[in-house]
């Protein structure tokens, strides 16, 4: 508890030591190439397009309908894929640019998660108006997207917390996690879903994975589907709890090993 | 006088794996794997306000290790170091972001540091000033030699004002005409009665510019004083070392190398 209190006060008190480092983090992510930041656009764009190809007539043969809803859902994807996978390796990459022990080190996932965040805002923007052009113009619903937002941020901090503990005393953490994200985007409903009265038990097993709030509250929001989070209260519930049990575990962890993290460099 | 530094008993161990497997093991289970060896053992000694003191000992005595403990950089095993003011550690590899420019190196560095907004805009110009970079402080810092590296760490640390100051092998990159601005600037800090450490394998400028002296052999403090009664004991020594024959040079070394290790204590 009093672990979790550090972590918590440590993220307020240097908010804007998070918001520069992850300009900087984003500078140094895209100063190499021309097109820069305009790759976080693109390379997502190129993507949906095999999917929606792939998927939408080949295999599932969904037809037109398909592509909202794949870009509704898969939004959040491009966001949380790289987040999860580059906050594992947070803490042990960056060893070398902490140059005090005082450094509150549990700013450097939320700092690789915020870099991460405007990003996705970005992306979103461009889906937003993607989506008005498919006949989904913004509705009412759209209201509960920061909300949404917020969740994802909490759930990778918690989450980023563990990872990059682990990570940083295990390196083989950080290859099973990425090997997991492989594995996760197939069992989330990004690219399909199963209908919930024919399986019910398997789509209740597969809502143990909080992504999948996620997912659905987004795509609630952006095709204007319904208020997911309190029509899907119990769900609501549960998500929080499994957000709140990570962030404990996480902050207990990280705080019992970060003064050592620089010997296991 | 005053103290500014007090080292007590200080230890550091580190763990050599022979696999690593050793290396999970150690990690998982309670009891101990691998071989312990000690960087530095029971090093104690006090500084006073305005001592220029120099660390000598050949390769691997455990100065750098010293010194970054000193710093703060690296938690030692056992013992405790109280310092009187803040620290600052220039080291030829001192985390510069190499996608970034020499200008959003300072930023970052400063902010890493605990430094605000306005005391980092105000000493920018100054530290630009001082590193004598030009139209290169805004070019990536991976276009630089490692001089101009060395100069842009060495501007940043001097310039953050620290109480106490070491200085580990940094001067030896930098030209003459720099060094000597350096030597100049490190005079200034003698005299506002700032602590210095010096780590340097240049005896001539150790004698020239420290009046204290501690002399590290193979992880334990052999002697500490002045420059005066230290410094010809350790060039004694090095007169000895460098007479033996290849074979008792070896057999030096490796008898050292057995009392550092934890198995014959």
């Amino acid at each position: 508890m009093s672990s979790a209190l550090t972590v918590l006060k440590e993220q307020i008190k240097h908010f804007y030591l998070v918001r520069r480092l992850s300009v900087y983090e984003m500078k140094s992510a895209n100063s190499s190439n021309y097109l820069g930041i305009l790759w976080e656009i693109i390379n997502p764009m190129i993507q949906i397009a095999i999917y929606w190809f792939v998927f939408g007539f080949i295999i599932l043969n969904r037809g037109e309908n398909f592509l909202p809803w794949l870009m509704a859902g898969i939004v959040v994807w491009f966001f949380v894929n790289p987040a999860i996978t580059q906050t594992s390796k947070s803490v042990y990459s960056r060893m070398n640019m902490v140059s005090k022990m005082s450094f509150p080190m549990s700013v450097i996932p939320s700092y690789v998660i915020f870099a991460k965040l405007y990003q996705h805002l970005m992306l979103l923007g461009v889906i937003i108006i993607l989506l008005g052009f498919t006949g989904y113009l913004p509705t009412v619903y759209i209201l509960q997207l920061p909300y949404y937002v917020a969740a994802t941020v909490l759930l990778l901090f918690s989450l980023g917390l563990i990872t990059s503990t682990l990570s940083t005393i295990i390196r083989d953490v950080h290859n099973i996690i990425v090997s997991l994200m492989k594995v996760m985007f197939y069992l989330t409903p990004i690219l399909w879903v199963l209908d919930a009265k024919e399986h019910p038990t398997i789509v209740n097993i597969m809502k143990l994975n909080p992504l999948y709030y996620i997912v659905e509250g987004y795509r609630a929001s952006l095709l204007g589907e319904s208020w997911y989070l309190i029509a899907h209260w119990e769900y609501t519930l549960y998500f929080w709890a499994v957000v709140i049990i990570l962030f404990l575990i996480g902050s207990s962890l990280h705080v019992r090993f970060r003064d050592r993290f620089v010997d296991f460099k | 006088m005053e103290k500014s530094v007090i080292v007590k008993d200080i230890t550091k161990k580190y763990k050599l794996y022979n696999k690593n497997s050793e290396k999970l093991l150690d990690l998982l289970l309670p009891k101990s794997y691998g071989e312990e060896y000690f960087a530095l053992r029971n090093v104690s000694f006090e500084a006073e306000k305005g001592d220029v003191i120099g660390f000598v000992g050949v390769n691997g005595s455990g100065k750098s290790t010293l010194s970054n403990i000193i710093a703060g950089i690296v938690p030692p095993t056992d013992g405790n170091v109280q310092t009187n003011g803040k620290t600052a550690l220039i080291a030829v590899s001192s985390g510069l972001n190499n996608q970034l420019t020499g200008r959003e190196n300072i930023e970052l560095k400063m902010l890493m540091l605990g430094f605000d907004k306005n005391r980092i805009k105000e000493l920018e110009p100054e530290i630009i000033e001082f590193s004598e970079l030009g139209k290169f402080i805004d070019q990536p810092v991976k276009s630089y030699s490692s001089g101009m590296k060395s100069r842009l760490g060495f501007s940043i640390s001097v310039h953050i004002d620290p109480d106490i100051l070491i200085i580990d092998e940094a001067l030896s990159v930098g030209d003459k005409n720099f060094a000597e601005k350096c030597l100049e600037k490190m005079n200034e800090f003698k005299a506002k009665g700032k602590t210095m450490f010096f780590v340097s394998h240049s005896i001539g400028q150790m004698k020239k510019f420290c009046q204290k002296a501690l002399w590290l052999e193979y992880g334990e403090l052999k002697a500490y004083g002045a420059m005066k009664e230290v410094m010809p004991q350790y060039e004694a020594f090095l007169k000895e070392y460098n007479a033996m024959s290849k074979q008792e040079q070896k057999k030096y070394r490796e008898e050292q190398m057995k009392r550092r290790s934890s198995a014959l204590v």
